[in-house]
């Protein structure tokens, strides 16, 4: 009996040692690919940090109408988003190289599910990247547009359109992306609902002297005349 | 080679059988009705009494707006002159556009009167509005004189106005056509005009007529294009000027877009012209100023005053990305100023056009939103230009005029500096 025990423990002694023995070269293999990747990774925000400074990227970014980016990039320099962007891009494309060394079956299955949901992360980004801009231009059309009407709440009504642009392109980007379901959806409708009673509120009362003069003009036509009659051109 | 292929059958057989004349006149409408028949038989009556030695033709294009279908024109003959009629189509962009000059295709109607002219070989060809003025038979041979007798290409209207009308014109047209192009035509904007044959060939060769400076700014590129091409010009005058019924639809800042868009992107058109040209030079006026009275205009200025403190409180972040902050600075004491001392100093407006020049030119932002932040700014100068001039005579309200245009014509090199480097100044 005693001889079986032993005989029992130094087989499972051996397999383990064996199966250590075969895993073992696959992670020191994928720590050898983290330390070169990291060290890559490194070089090319170098190298991508250097480039895009040297040719002014953030000052022409700025001249082309993106100032959001600024507002959004670490240091308030999209050139250093962009070379952290590229830092972690090589940094993944790496720990997905050293999960194949490790495991080329889990590797496999990530990496078909990370392409399938791919689509889906593109619209989104391309969405939040967009979105932003269309929000500023609407806001800047509004309130220029309010401040020519001579409302006097313009700054608010246009503050809010923003908002509301701004609410509806993150709700966009977070059902392609799959987050949040009903919530999100819910979030988003009590969110917009109340924006848009807000503006309401901010037309109805910073629009009420222009409304009452539009009003006063109907009723008594002849005043029109003697208020203010320049021919422009 | 004229193509009168897109013209109607009868057009085409007019030309062919007048073979060609001296002089065109040309009345441009969208609507017929009575009023053309007063115009044209007071120009046949004009062309009778003043070029009786001439071969002359009148051409009336009309557009209409009538659905879409051709109208016909009822008939009309005149006993001196032969009249060809024009009916043209309205394309959808211009019916679904609204001009500030309230002729939507008028651009086409100046298109097919100048074919027409050019096709007949006319060594004068005159073009008359019929809702701007009150023409007498008078007018047409003060524009046509100037070509026929002493070989001129191009003869703008100068009108008699009121001091506080066309201040679109006064304050920003006038002004920042004499500093660029350097020649002293008082009313860029005329709707009657005189020119050669020469010229007629000119216009028609440019490649402008789809454009928007076409749609909208079409007598401006008309007036810059006769300027800035080598022809000879002058002015000569023609009397008050009515003004067609407004178009409801038609707000300030639309029409501010509408004239200074054209008149910015000329610049760039035209800018190796314009950057040699310093100071200006008058242009030979033909004829005596008419002692008529013009229309009487009012104006609110308190509205104005609180359109322009509105706008420094609400779009600051809007103008500072077009303006430097010396600007910005001045704008901000003149907000704060009481009603009476909110008074615009000549130099201060000239910079600011030409920053919003500069800032078209540069596309900061987009040009729609650009055009319309200038209009607080305007409104604010025409409140500090009327309060400046109410109660001056007529000879004041010129010297002041005189004032304003010799501040941009010195503010011309701020312009041009900020034109060829703009990083230095970048607000």
């Amino acid at each position: 009996m005693w001889g079986q025990l032993r005989e029992i423990l130094n087989q499972s002694a051996i397999r383990t040692t064996r199966a250590v023995a075969d895993f073992l070269p696959g992670v020191l293999a994928m720590l050898v690919i983290l330390i070169v990747t990291l060290v890559a990774a490194v070089i090319c925000q170098v190298i991508v940090g250097r480039a895009l400074r040297r040719i002014g990227f953030d000052t022409r970014l700025q001249l082309w109408g993106f100032p959001t980016l600024a507002d959004w990039s670490p240091s308030k320099s999209p050139s250093l988003l962009l070379a952290r962007l590229a830092f972690w891009f090589i940094v993944v494309l790496g720990a997905l190289v050293g999960l194949n060394a490790l495991d080329a079956a889990l590797t496999s299955r990530l990496v078909a599910r990370l392409f399938g949901y791919f689509p889906d992360l593109a619209a989104a980004a391309l969405i939040l990247l967009i979105g932003p801009l269309v929000a500023r231009f609407v806001a800047r059309s509004v309130l220029i547009s309010a401040v020519n009407m001579q409302i006097q709440s313009a700054r608010l009504i246009s503050l809010g359109v923003k908002w509301m642009v701004i609410v509806l392109v993150a709700a966009m980007a977070l059902e392609h992306l799959g987050i949040g379901g009903v919530i999100v959806l819910l979030a988003f409708g009590i969110l917009f609902g109340g924006i848009v009673l807000a503006l309401a509120l901010a037309v109805g009362l910073g629009s009420k002297d222009m409304v009452s003069r539009s009003w006063g003009r109907q009723a008594n036509p002849s005043q029109e005349r003697s208020d203010d009659v320049i021919h422009h051109p | 080679m004229v193509d009168l292929s897109t013209l109607p059958e009868e057009a085409r057989q007019a030309v062919e059988r007048l073979g060609s004349v001296d002089i065109v006149v040309g009345i441009p409408s969208d609507e017929d009705g009575g009023r053309i028949e007063t115009v044209a038989r007071a120009v046949s009556a004009g062309l009778a009494e003043r070029c009786g030695q001439y071969r002359s033709a009148i051409i009336h294009a009309d557009g209409g707006l009538a659905g879409g279908s051709r109208k016909r024109l009822p008939a009309l003959s005149l006993e001196d002159t032969p009249l060809i009629r024009v009916p043209y189509e309205l394309s959808l962009v211009h019916r679904l556009s609204a001009p500030y000059h309230g002729m939507p295709g008028r651009d086409v109607a100046f298109r097919v009167i100048l074919t027409l002219a050019h096709a007949l070989n006319v060594k004068a060809c005159v073009v008359v509005a019929p809702d701007v003025g009150s023409h007498s038979s008078g007018s047409v041979g003060r524009l046509l004189g100037p070509v026929l007798q002493d070989g001129y290409d191009f003869v703008a209207p100068r009108y008699h106005r009121h001091r506080f009308d066309g201040t679109i014109v006064t304050g920003i047209v006038y002004p920042f056509t004499r500093a660029l192009y350097g020649k002293r035509i008082r009313q860029p904007l005329g709707d009657d005009f005189g020119l050669s044959g020469r010229l007629v060939g000119d216009y028609l060769r440019q490649p402008v007529w789809d454009t928007d400076v076409a749609r909208f700014a079409l007598n401006l590129w008309i007036t810059t294009r006769a300027t800035c091409g080598g022809f000879r010009v002058c002015q000569a005058y023609l009397g008050a000027r009515a003004h067609a019924a407004r178009d409801p639809a038609i707000d300030l800042s639309t029409m501010l877009s509408q004239i200074l868009d054209p008149l910015f992107t000329d610049m760039d058109r035209n800018n190796a012209v314009w950057q040699r040209i310093r100071g200006s030079e008058p242009v030979p006026t033909f004829g005596d100023p008419l002692d008529v009275d013009a229309a009487p205009v009012s104006a609110n200025l308190q509205r104005m005053r609180e359109s322009f403190r509105l706008g420094y409180q609400t779009l600051d972040e809007v103008w500072s990305q077009i303006l430097p902050p010396t600007t910005m600075l001045d704008l901000k004491r003149l907000s704060r100023a009481s009603d009476r001392d909110l008074l615009f100093p000549d130099e201060l407006w000239a910079r600011v056009l030409y920053d919003f020049a500069l800032g078209h030119h540069l596309r900061v932002m987009a040009r729609e939103h650009l055009l319309g932040a200038l209009t607080p700014l305007y409104l604010g100068w025409v409140a500090s230009f009327v309060t400046q001039t109410e109660s001056a005579g007529a000879d004041e309200v010129d010297a002041q005029v005189e004032r304003l245009c010799q501040a941009f014509e010195s503010e011309k090199r701020y312009l041009i500096s900020r034109w060829r480097w703009p990083d230095r100044f970048n607000p």
